[in-house]
C-alpha cells in the first residue's frame, strides 16, 4: 500500500470542508481511494478545524497522524500543524510575512519541508473574484501540485456552478490562476501520488451517515423523525434532503422523547420509521425503548456515539455507549444491538436491522460513532440485489385477518414467543397494545401466573434471536497466534495496520452483532491463540466486559483509547509492533 | 337520535365496542361518561372498531384502554400525543384519537401538547380534566385550583393554576371544544365534530369531569350548575370571541364547540413530498431501489 495524506486546516466557516470535499471528489474520479476525516469543535465559526484526506491506490479505511501536505487558511495552521508534517512535506499558507519560531524553523529545515505562500487575496483581487472563490483557487493549487489534470477539476466546478454562467467563468479563471501559480513554483512542488487505478473512479464517495441513510431508504424506511444532536444530525439532514425525491415523511421533533415516540407510533401503524440520536438524546429515549419492550413493537434506533458524560466532546468520537445500548431502559425485555463499522455495513445493516426488529418484534439499536458518521469513504456501489424484506409474522392477508382473535396478539404459547402482529385499520379482531402487564389480548392482568408467562414469552424471543445471529467475523490469519478483538469503527484502522504490517499470524475478530452476544467462535479462537488483545475506543473495555459476562473469559491485554480521537493507522502499527 | 345498540349488517353498534372487562373507576367518576360518549360518537360516525386507533396516556383515564374495543394503545405517562401523531402521520386514513389527563398533559407532557397544537397534527385529543392526579392518589396537577389542600400539599398548593384555555388559544389551535362528562349527548356531539376535524388538523377537547375521591372543589354538582351550552349564535370561526368565551369562567363555563378553523392545512397536508400521493407510508414499505440516489455520490 502506498499512501499520502493531505490536510486542510483553518477556522470553521472558512471553507475547509468545501476544499476537502472538492479535492476528495476530484481524486476519487482521477482513480484513487480516498479516506476523509474531519476534526472540528462545537462552534459554527472559528476554532481550529481540519479536513484530512488520506489517498491511496489500494483500499484504505483510516487516517494517519502525520501528513504530507498541509493547506492552511490562517496562521494557526502554521503553528499547530507544522509538527505533524512528514519529511519533505509541503505547506501552502496564505499569511503574508510569516516567520516560524526558532524551534519550528529548525524542524522545517531538518525535515526539508517546503513552505509556500499563496497570495490568495492578491490573485482574487486581480481577477475581481469574491473571497469565497479562494476555495477553488486553493483546490486548484493542490490539484496542480498533485500532478492532476485540469479538466477533472473544471468538470467538477461545472457540475456545481454550470447554471450560473458568470460564477462559472470566475471559477474557471481561479483554476487557471492556481495552475499558473503552481507552474511558477514547479521546482518546489512535488507530491508523489501512487499510480492511479481507474477502477476507483466508478466508486461512490459517501460519509457513513449518507451510507446509512441510503441503506434506510433501501430498507423501506418511509418516515424519519429526529432531534438535532451531533453526530446523529448528518443523518437527519441527509434524510430531510432526500424527502422530495423519495416522498419520505420527515418530522423534526421537539425533543428526543418525541422523536422516539413518533417513530414508535409510526412503526406500530405498520410503516418503517427511523430515528437517530447521540448519548444524551438516547438517555431520553430509553423509557420509550422499555415501552416498546412490553408492547412488542418493532423499532430501530441509531445511537451515534460521542464521548460523554453529559455534553462531553460533542464533535469527537467514542465507543463508550456499548453498555448503554445493551442495558439502558427499565425492566427485562429482549433487544438487539448491532454496530456499523464503515460505509459498507452502514448501508447493509439497515435492512437487516428492520428485518430483525419486525421478525422478533423488538427494538434494534444500531451503533455508529462520530468517526463513521462523518468520515468520507470511497465505496463500491451498493449491491441492491442482496436485501430481502422480512416482516416476520405481520398479517395483512384479509382471509388470515378474519381468523384472528384478540388473544392471538400476545399469545404466550406462540413458537419462540413470537406471536402474530396486525395493524390498526386492518379488518380484524382488535387488541390493546398495552404498556401495563397484560394477558394475550392486551387486557391488564396482574396475576402471578400471567405475569410469569408473559415474561417468558417476551424473553424467549431473545434466545431465538441469539440462535439466529451470525458469529463475529475473522479477518487476517485463519488460525491466529495473536487474536485482536474489537467492534465498530476500529475495524478500518486495524485492518489497514495489519495489511501494512503484513504479519501472517495476526487475526482480527470483528463483532457486528453485539447483543445478544455470540461467544463460540471467540472461545475457540482464544483457546488456540497465544495472545488475545481487546481493542476498543473506550476506557473500560466494554466489549471485554460483555465477553467476560457471556463467556467467562477475562481479557487482560487491552488497547483502549478514550481521548475523543479514532485509532490512527500509524499509531496502531506502533502499538502492534510493541505488543505482537 | 337513536343509537344502534345491537349489530346490524355493515353498521357498527354499541355492542361492537363493548368489552367484558369490568370498569374499575370510582363510583361517580367522570370517566364513565367520557367512555360512553366516546363509544357513542364512534358508532354514530359509523366507524367499526377495527377502523380506529385509540391511544391512551397513563392515569385513571388510561384504564379505559381495555374497557372497549378498537385498536388501542396504552403508553407512557405524558407521551401519548407524539405516539398518536406518529401513528396518524404513518397512515392518515385511520382516525386517531389520543386521550390524556390534566396531570400528564399539562406537566410531564406539556411540551408535546404545545407542539401538537403548533404542528396541527391531523388527530383528536381528549383531555380528561379532573384537575388532579387521581391514579397516584390525589396530588395537585397544574390545573388544580391554587390553595387547595391536596396529597403532598397539606398547606394548600402554592403554585398558581395554569390558565389552560388561554394557554391553548395562545398556540393558535384549529379546533377547541369544552364539554362536561355528565352531559353525554353534548359530549358525543362534540367528540364527533372533533373526530371529523381530523383532516383539518389537531382537535383539542377539554372534558371537565368530577373526581369524587380527590377533587373537593370542582364537583359533579358544581359542574352541573356552572356548565352552560355556548349561545346558539356563537360564531365558532371568531377567534377573539371564542377565546374570551373559553377563558371567562367566572359565572358560568361555556361548553360546546368554541372554535374551529378549517382553512389552515394540517401538518400532513403541508408536507411537500406527500402532495398528491394516494398511498400512505404504510403502503409504501418495500425494498427500494436507490440507484438514482447513489448517482450524486459518483
Amino acid at each position: 500500500m502506498s499512501r499520502i495524506s493531505l490536510k486542510v486546516v483553518g477556522a470553521q466557516g472558512q471553507g475547509i470542508n468545501s476544499v476537502g470535499e472538492m479535492c476528495a471528489k476530484g481524486l476519487k474520479r482521477a482513480g484513487y481511494c480516498v479516506f476523509g476525516y474531519r476534526e472540528y469543535m462545537s462552534l459554527i465559526k472559528g476554532g481550529h478545524s481540519s479536513y484530512q484526506l488520506d489517498v491511496s491506490d489500494t483500499p484504505m479505511l483510516s487516517s494517519q497522524t502525520s501528513v504530507d501536505i498541509v493547506i492552511t487558511f490562517n496562521h494557526h495552521g502554521l503553528e499547530k500543524n507544522i509538527r505533524e508534517m512528514n519529511e519533505r512535506g509541503i505547506v501552502i499558507h496564505q499569511t503574508s510575512d510569516w516567520e516560524f519560531s526558532e524551534e519550528d524553523a529548525l524542524f522545517v529545515a531538518k525535515k526539508k519541508i517546503t513552505v509556500l505562500h499563496l497570495p490568495t487575496e492578491d490573485i482574487l483581487g486581480k481577477i475581481k473574484a469574491k473571497p469565497i472563490l479562494g476555495n477553488v483557487l486553493i483546490t486548484s493549487v493542490v490539484w496542480a501540485l498533485l500532478g492532476q489534470q485540469k479538466d477533472v477539476l473544471e468538470d467538477l466546478v461545472r457540475e456545481q456552478f454550470g447554471h450560473k454562467k458568470d460564477l462559472l467563468a470566475l471559477n474557471i479563471q481561479c483554476i487557471e490562476e492556481g495552475f499558473v501559480f503552481a507552474a511558477r513554483h514547479k521546482g518546489a512542488l512535488k507530491a508523489a501520488l501512487p499510480k492511479a487505478d481507474p477502477a476507483w473512479s466508478k466508486h461512490l464517495l459517501v460519509t457513513g451517515s449518507q451510507a446509512m441513510g441510503l441503506g434506510a431508504v433501501h430498507a423501506g424506511v418511509r418516515f424519519y423523525s429526529g432531534y438535532p444532536m451531533t453526530p446523529s444530525s448528518p443523518l437527519l439532514t441527509f434524510m430531510a434532503d432526500l424527502q422530495n425525491e423519495t416522498g419520505l415523511v420527515i418530522k423534526q421533533a421537539e425533543d428526543e422523547i418525541t422523536a422516539a415516540q413518533i417513530v414508535s407510533g409510526a412503526m406500530f401503524m405498520g410503516t418503517r420509521a427511523l430515528t437517530a440520536t447521540s448519548g444524551g438524546g438516547f438517555d431520553l429515549m430509553s423509557e420509550t425503548l422499555s415501552l416498546n419492550g412490553i408492547l412488542e413493537n418493532p423499532t430501530v434506533f441509531v445511537l451515534a456515539q460521542r464521548p460523554g458524560p453529559a455534553t462531553g466532546l460533542p464533535t469527537w468520537t467514542s465507543q463508550g455507549d456499548l453498555l448503554l445500548a445493551v442495558h439502558t431502559a427499565h425492566g427485562e425485555f429482549a433487544r438487539c444491538v448491532l454496530t456499523v463499522s464503515d460505509a459498507q455495513d452502514a448501508f447493509d445493516l439497515m435492512p437487516v436491522a428492520f428485518n430483525i426488529a419486525e421478525k422478533y418484534q423488538i427494538s434494534v439499536i444500531v451503533l455508529t460513532d462520530k468517526q463513521v458518521a462523518e468520515a468520507l469513504y470511497t465505496q463500491t456501489p451498493y449491491d441492491l440485489g442482496k436485501a430481502k424484506l422480512d416482516r416476520g409474522l405481520l398479517i395483512t392477508d384479509p382471509k388470515q385477518l378474519k381468523k384472528l382473535q384478540p388473544s392471538d396478539r400476545y399469545d404466550p404459547a406462540a413458537k419462540d414467543g413470537i406471536s402474530p402482529r396486525w395493524l390498526p385499520g386492518a379488518e380484524a379482531a382488535t387488541y390493546a397494545a398495552q404498556g401495563d402487564e397484560h394477558d394475550a389480548s392486551g387486557t391488564v392482568e396482574e396475576s402471578s401466573a400471567n405475569t410469569a408467562v408473559q415474561f417468558q414469552k417476551r424473553l424467549k424471543k431473545q434466545e431465538a434471536l441469539k440462535k439466529s445471529l451470525p458469529e463475529p467475523e475473522l479477518y487476517g490469519a485463519k488460525n491466529p497466534d495473536v487474536l485482536l478483538v474489537g467492534w465498530g469503527s476500529t475495524k478500518g484502522p486495524v485492518l489497514d495496520a495489519l495489511a501494512m504490517l503484513g504479519d501472517a499470524k495476526v487475526g482480527y475478530l470483528h463483532y457486528t452483532y453485539l447483543w445478544p452476544l455470540q461467544t463460540d467462535h471467540f472461545k475457540k479462537l482464544h483457546a488456540k491463540a497465544k495472545k488475545t488483545i481487546l481493542i476498543e475506543g473506550n476506557y473500560q473495555g466494554q466489549l471485554g466486559m460483555l465477553l467476560a459476562q457471556e463467556s467467562g473469559i477475562v481479557l487482560t491485554d487491552k488497547i483502549l483509547k478514550y481521548d475523543g480521537r479514532p485509532f490512527f493507522v500509524d499509531e496502531l502499527i506502533d502499538i502492534f509492533q510493541s505488543k505482537i | 337520535m337513536s343509537i344502534p345498540l345491537s349489530p346490524s349488517a355493515g353498521q357498527p353498534s354499541m355492542k361492537d365496542y363493548s368489552c367484558t372487562t369490568q370498569c374499575t373507576w370510582c363510583d361517580g367518576c367522570g370517566d364513565y361518561g367520557i367512555w360512553t360518549a366516546l363509544k357513542r360518537s364512534l358508532v354514530e360516525l359509523k366507524l367499526m372498531p377495527w377502523q380506529v386507533l385509540l391511544c391512551y396516556d397513563v392515569g385513571c383515564h388510561g384504564n379505559m384502554s381495555d374497557k372497549l374495543q378498537g385498536y388501542r394503545f396504552h403508553g407512557l405517562h405524558g407521551r401519548v400525543i407524539p405516539f398518536a401523531a406518529g401513528a396518524k402521520l404513518a397512515n392518515p386514513r385511520v382516525p386517531v384519537i389520543a386521550v390524556g389527563g390534566d396531570g400528564a398533559s399539562f406537566s410531564e407532557g406539556v411540551g408535546h401538547l404545545v407542539h401538537a397544537v403548533r404542528s396541527n397534527y391531523p388527530m383528536t385529543f381528549i383531555l380528561h380534566n379532573n384537575a388532579n392526579y387521581g391514579l397516584t392518589l390525589g396530588q395537585a396537577s397544574a390545573l388544580t385550583w391554587q390553595g387547595q389542600k391536596m396529597n403532598t400539599s397539606p398547606n394548600g398548593i402554592p403554585e398558581h393554576t395554569l390558565p389552560s384555555m388561554d394557554f391553548i388559544f395562545s398556540l393558535e389551535p384549529t379546533f377547541v371544544a369544552r364539554a362536561f362528562s355528565g352531559n353525554i349527548p353534548q359530549l358525543t356531539k362534540v367528540l364527533k365534530a372533533a373526530i371529523e376535524h381530523q383532516p383539518h388538523g389537531f382537535a383539542f377537547v377539554d372534558v371537565l369531569q368530577a373526581c369524587p375521591t380527590y377533587n373537593k372543589f370542582v364537583t359533579h354538582e358544581y359542574l352541573l350548575e356552572h356548565c352552560k351550552e355556548v349561545p346558539a349564535d356563537h360564531d365558532v370561526t371568531d377567534f377573539t370571541k371564542a377565546r374570551a368565551l373559553a377563558t371567562d369562567t367566572g359565572k358560568s363555563i361555556a361548553t360546546g364547540i368554541l372554535y374551529q378553523n378549517k382553512s389552515i392545512p394540517s401538518f400532513y397536508d403541508r408536507l411537500v413530498p406527500r402532495q398528491g400521493k394516494s398511498t400512505t407510508t404504510v403502503d409504501e414499505v418495500k425494498i427500494t431501489d436507490v440507484s438514482s440516489l447513489m448517482e450524486r455520490f459518483r
